[in-house]
């Protein structure tokens, strides 16, 4: 086979990385998932790498092949690796093994340090500005969301890039694992501390009775919130976490399920006034 | 401003939360509280906008839909809840929205069902070769689903409610252990979001950290901000450490 290398410009990498952000998960699907938008990114950069129409036909239908992974820190970094092996003349077999090689690790680091930490501070402060009737904890937030979300999709996919092919080796040389370290300790502190703070059920219970006291008759009320309080603070919704915690971990529920059986002990709870 | 123009903009605004949270990510808002928010800009009542919006949010913190898992729609149900909460009916807007939100979950469903079509379609694009054929489709039709899926129902729902919302209003008024009822669920909803984001962290490898949050905040009252930063600070000498373990 002649070689057949195509140079990617920068205007190439432009009109993929647009692509991407307008539209990665646009006609999200449960077949394939990402697929129509990872090839909808990637089409500028085959058509050029791929000149002969047959070629060409054959990476364009590779390229709908299921793909999901984190579309802020995941997909673009793998897009800009694959932009790079493209350019070098990868066939298929490479292009797709590395794709779905990538995807899953890349989908549980950034769920974890977009969705699950990043995301639940910026919004736990803005949620909490808005309730006291601050504008500026959706503007905020919004502000805390563009920039960072921007700068860390043009970043990874300009870095990714620049790897192509050595991007395997750079992940595996251990500062990404690294990075994901940092963040699982971070993610864990702050939801170890941000769970007792905005999980809120407590009971309103209380029992009195009458003792007498060297003659004297004297009411006596027991209110078990204390005794709750006394043992540890937040008990109940450390309880009520760790059993939604435990029945989606260790008895596969899904959240649907465990929301209404969330709704329900509160529901019921809260009618006929255990718990508040 | 009439109700089918309330209904149409606020529909458009859940079309364009669900476009951005697809595609953009400009400004995430899906997210009840920017959803929200930006209901309240509509209906000219910012502030039952926040109050809904922060309410909802907090309850949903952490709640995403990992991997395609279907989640309650808070983003509707900020929407609805910010509609039918204006003017100072917060508990009605509250109360309305959260059951808004369970009962539209299967929209997304269907919606990611529908989009099916376009995978197959994009397969016959892709054997003639035909970009502008797939082009089209992605500009003009792939966000359509996704988007109705939260567009329509908006609309029906500001179009036709207000009557009936009334009346669920004085229900409310009359009944109010079903108050109590909501309120005590909305409290405990957020420990399912806790609850996803432990599933998907390594909990079993370093419940030190777990405990060690748990402690700052219950015990010794660090408010969030400082949460954070400890957390910053105790992830950094934990690698700082490890790495002197090694080099020794």
């Amino acid at each position: 086979m002649t070689d057949k290398r195509v140079k990617i410009e920068k205007a190439d990498l432009m009109k993929s990385f647009w692509r991407f952000i307008l539209a990665f998960q646009f006609g999200w699907n449960y077949e394939r998932m990402q697929s129509v938008g990872y090839c909808f990114a990637m089409l500028p950069i085959l058509k050029k790498t791929h000149p002969d129409p047959d070629d060409f036909k054959e990476a364009f239908i590779a390229n709908l092949n299921f793909f999901n992974t984190n579309p802020v820190v995941g997909a673009p970094l793998i897009l800009g690796a694959h932009i790079a092996l493209e350019e070098a003349g990868a066939s298929i077999d490479t292009t797709e093994g590395f794709k779905v090689g990538l995807m899953g690790p890349m989908a549980g680091i950034g769920d974890t340090v977009v969705w699950a930490l990043y995301n639940s501070i910026i919004f736990s402060i803005g949620s909490i500005m808005a309730l006291s009737g601050n504008v500026f904890g959706p503007i905020l937030v919004i502000l805390l969301v563009f920039f960072p979300y921007m700068a860390v999709r043009y970043w990874q996919f300009m870095w990714a890039y620049e790897q192509g092919a050595n991007l395997l080796s750079s992940l595996g040389s251990g500062a990404f694992a690294k990075i994901t370290e940092f963040a699982t300790i971070v993610g864990l502190i702050v939801v170890g501390g941000f769970a007792p703070s905005i999980v809120s059920l407590s009971t309103p219970i209380q029992f009195s009775k009458e003792i007498e006291i060297g003659g004297e008759v004297v009411t006596q009320v027991v209110e078990i919130q204390a005794q709750l309080d006394a043992i540890m603070p937040y008990l109940l919704p450390m309880l009520i976490t760790f059993l939604a915690y435990w029945l989606l971990k260790k008895k596969n529920w899904n959240p649907i399920q465990v929301i209404y059986l969330l709704i329900a002990i509160g529901f019921i709870g809260g009618a006929v006034g255990i718990f508040a | 401003m009439s109700n089918i123009l309330s209904a149409l903009l606020l529909a458009l605004w859940a079309y364009l939360c669900m476009t951005d949270m697809l595609g953009t990510s400009f400004f995430m808002g899906f997210r009840p509280l920017i959803a929200g928010f930006g209901a309240g800009l509509i209906v000219g009542d910012v502030q039952t906008g926040l109050m809904i919006g922060g309410t909802l949010e907090l309850m949903a913190l952490g709640v995403y839909n990992y991997g395609g898992a279907s989640i309650p729609d808070f983003t509707v149900g900020a929407i609805l809840g910010t509609f039918f909460g204006k003017g100072g009916n917060y508990e009605v807007g509250i109360a309305l929205a959260i059951p808004a939100a369970l009962l539209l979950t299967q929209m997304d469903v269907i919606a990611g069902m529908i989009n099916n079509v376009f995978v197959h379609k994009a397969d016959k694009f892709a054997e003639v070769g035909d970009v502008k054929g797939f082009d089209r489709m992605m500009y003009l039709f792939s966000h359509v689903p996704y988007g109705l899926s939260r567009g329509l129902p908006v609309f029906v729902a500001v179009a036709l409610g207000e009557p009936a919302v009334k009346v669920v209003g004085t229900f409310f008024d009359t009944y109010p252990w079903i108050s109590n009822g909501i309120n005590t669920a909305g409290g405990i909803l957020p420990a399912l979001g806790f609850a996803m984001l432990l599933k998907i962290m390594p909990v079993g490898k370093f419940p030190a950290f777990l405990i060690l949050g748990f402690v700052l905040y219950a015990f010794m009252d660090v408010p969030l901000v400082g949460l954070a930063l400890s957390a910053v600070a105790v992830s950094l000498i934990y690698q700082y450490t490890k790495n002197q373990k090694m080099e020794a």
